[in-house]
């Protein structure tokens, strides 16, 4: 074989995963600095406006409540999720029977879409009047994202349990280690680092909600919904502030890598 | 053992409320249009005409083709272009190789809201606004399917490639006849996975087609509204939308839930 063959092989294997990368993930991630400072409007011209986007934001009194708006949900969403995960995991864990048959009803709600999720619970949630109350609103919306998403948790938190050995467990028993004293200190230290991926993994999807909001309430009542993801839409495609949609993107980016940054830290600090 | 009993029940309990959503959804489907519905009365008689006239109107079936194609040409393009890439990661010493792979591997990091207007604008510039291009193409760049061939192809064992090597096969025949074959288990977990997450998928193909010709079944579910529709109509398409996924999950729920255990499946 040539010399030269093999390295271009190497490329045309690699070809159409880097086409498909640069165009559609590395461009864009550039484009959006590049959009955040100017005044780009679909068929307009555009010009450099420097930091006037990133201004409109800081002035946008809905942009700052929207910031803690997301923060609410994934305050309500992440702890809930988790709590759920693994005591379903732990039930999973110790049934004697019927295991993958509520393990496939557990999870069917992770199977389906989020617009599915939506359309039910909105109507689950009509005669109650959950998405009409400001107050309540957010809870109701955690609840249908819990609901939808709790399975995939679930799933990597039983893979955890599985890596304590079971003869370990039941010497404790036999020993008289009480079921709370064998999750606190057997099964607990040993799933610490699933649940910190589960954290971390569920925090930045948190702060991504959109699609129940589209779907349930659009930001709404009073803007009592309106987070960080869904003011982007809004900026884009109600008010073609294309420019501005994109700043606030960039900055949900920075909330998502803090976030993550800080609870890496936090999980290194005590292991 | 008697504790194990109680924990059982508490098991059941939770999974029928897990489950209790889809089984209202079927059955206010099945309920007469005009009939009054759960939660105020239970169905007196069952009706499959919700489907009927459902499946005969011309909007949702053109959302559910659409949904069928990006889907379906979705998962032939991800399999091949990302099994590609993970045979040459997984065999291949060439410069930059893990700093490539990094890269791709970070963008699972950005939120897709972040890239969302310049990834518009791009759709825009190439005239690919409500086209099957501009739905399709871009949302082929998936990092998860390369990495999980890539973990898959690395540990298949060495003297398989080396035997092909000495037999003189090249690298097209090797990923032809080794590669593909041997990953047909995990490039079968996969497809399904690919395919739940664009017949799920939502944000894309609202902003890309919106209500126009490729617009897709969650966009289309998104602008029925219980003011237009009957609450029976309403589930009824949402049972539509929702039933092949529920469907696919049954049939090959051990393997999908394996997987993610294995890799986590994301997105």
């Amino acid at each position: 074989m040539s010399r030269l063959r093999e390295p271009l092989t190497v490329l045309a294997f690699l070809l159409p995963v880097l086409v498909l990368f640069g165009a559609f993930r590395f461009l864009p991630m550039l484009g959006a600095a590049g959009l955040s400072v100017t005044d780009y409007r679909p068929g307009g011209d555009v010009e450099f406006v420097g930091a006037e986007n990133y201004a409109g934001l800081v002035e946008d009194r809905y942009f700052l409540a929207s910031l803690r708006t997301t923060a609410i949900y994934v305050a309500i969403y992440v702890p809930l999720t988790v709590a759920v995960a693994l005591g379903t995991a732990l039930l999973l864990h110790s049934v004697p029977w019927g295991r993958g048959v509520f393990r496939a009803a557990l999870f069917a709600p992770y199977v389906t879409s989020l617009v599915l999720s939506g359309v039910i619970w909105k109507w689950l949630f009509e005669p109650a009047g959950l998405l009409r109350n400001p107050s309540t609103v957010l809870p109701a919306l955690a609840i249908v994202g819990v609901w939808k998403g709790f399975g995939y948790a679930m799933l990597i938190l039983l893979a955890g349990i599985r890596t304590v050995p079971a003869d370990c467990l039941e010497a404790a028993e036999v020993d008289g280690a009480s079921v709370w004293q064998r999750f606190r200190h057997m099964l607990l230290p040993s799933l610490r680092p699933a649940i910190f991926f589960v954290v971390v993994v569920e925090t930045i999807g948190a702060f991504q909600v959109f699609d129940l909001i589209y779907v349930m309430t659009t930001g709404g009542p009073a803007r009592a919904s309106y987070t960080l993801a869904y003011a982007v839409y809004q900026y884009g495609f109600t008010y073609f502030e294309v420019g501005k949609a994109a700043a606030a993107g960039l900055v949900l980016w920075a909330i998502v890598l803090l976030v993550s940054l800080t609870q890496r830290r936090a999980f290194e600090r005590n292991p | 053992m008697r504790n194990r009993i109680w924990l059982t029940v508490l098991l059941a309990i939770v999974s029928l409320i897990a489950i209790a959503p889809f089984v209202l959804m079927v059955v206010v489907a099945l309920t007469p249009r005009l009939s009054p519905t759960l939660p105020h009365a239970w169905p007196s008689s069952l009706t499959l005409d919700n489907f009927v006239q459902l499946l005969s109107t011309e909007s949702f079936l053109r959302w559910t083709g659409n949904t069928v194609i990006y889907s379906s040409v979705s998962v032939v393009a991800v399999l091949l272009s990302a099994s590609m890439a993970g045979y040459v990661f997984a065999r291949k010493r060439f410069p930059g190789r893990d700093a490539l792979l990094w890269s791709l591997l970070s963008t699972l990091m950005v939120p897709f809201h972040a890239v969302l207007m310049p990834s518009v604008v791009i759709i825009q510039l190439l005239g690919w606004a409500d086209t099957y291009w501009g739905l399709i193409i871009p949302t082929l760049a998936n990092a998860q399917a390369v990495l999980l061939l890539r973990q898959f192809i690395r540990a298949l064992p060495d003297e398989v490639f080396d035997a092909a090597r000495i037999d003189g096969a090249g690298n097209w025949r090797v990923y032809w006849t080794i590669v593909l074959p041997l990953c047909r288990p995990v490039l079968a977990t996969l497809a399904v996975f690919v395919f739940l997450w664009h017949w799920n998928d939502f944000l894309w193909p609202l902003v890309v087609s919106g209500n126009g010709d490729t617009s897709t079944l969650t966009v289309g579910l998104s602008t029925l509204d219980a003011g237009h529709l009957t609450i029976p109509e309403l589930m009824s398409a949402a049972t539509v939308t929702g039933l092949p996924c529920l469907l696919v999950f049954l049939v090959v729920q051990r393997r999908l839930v394996s997987t993610v255990s294995f890799a986590g499946p994301g997105r």
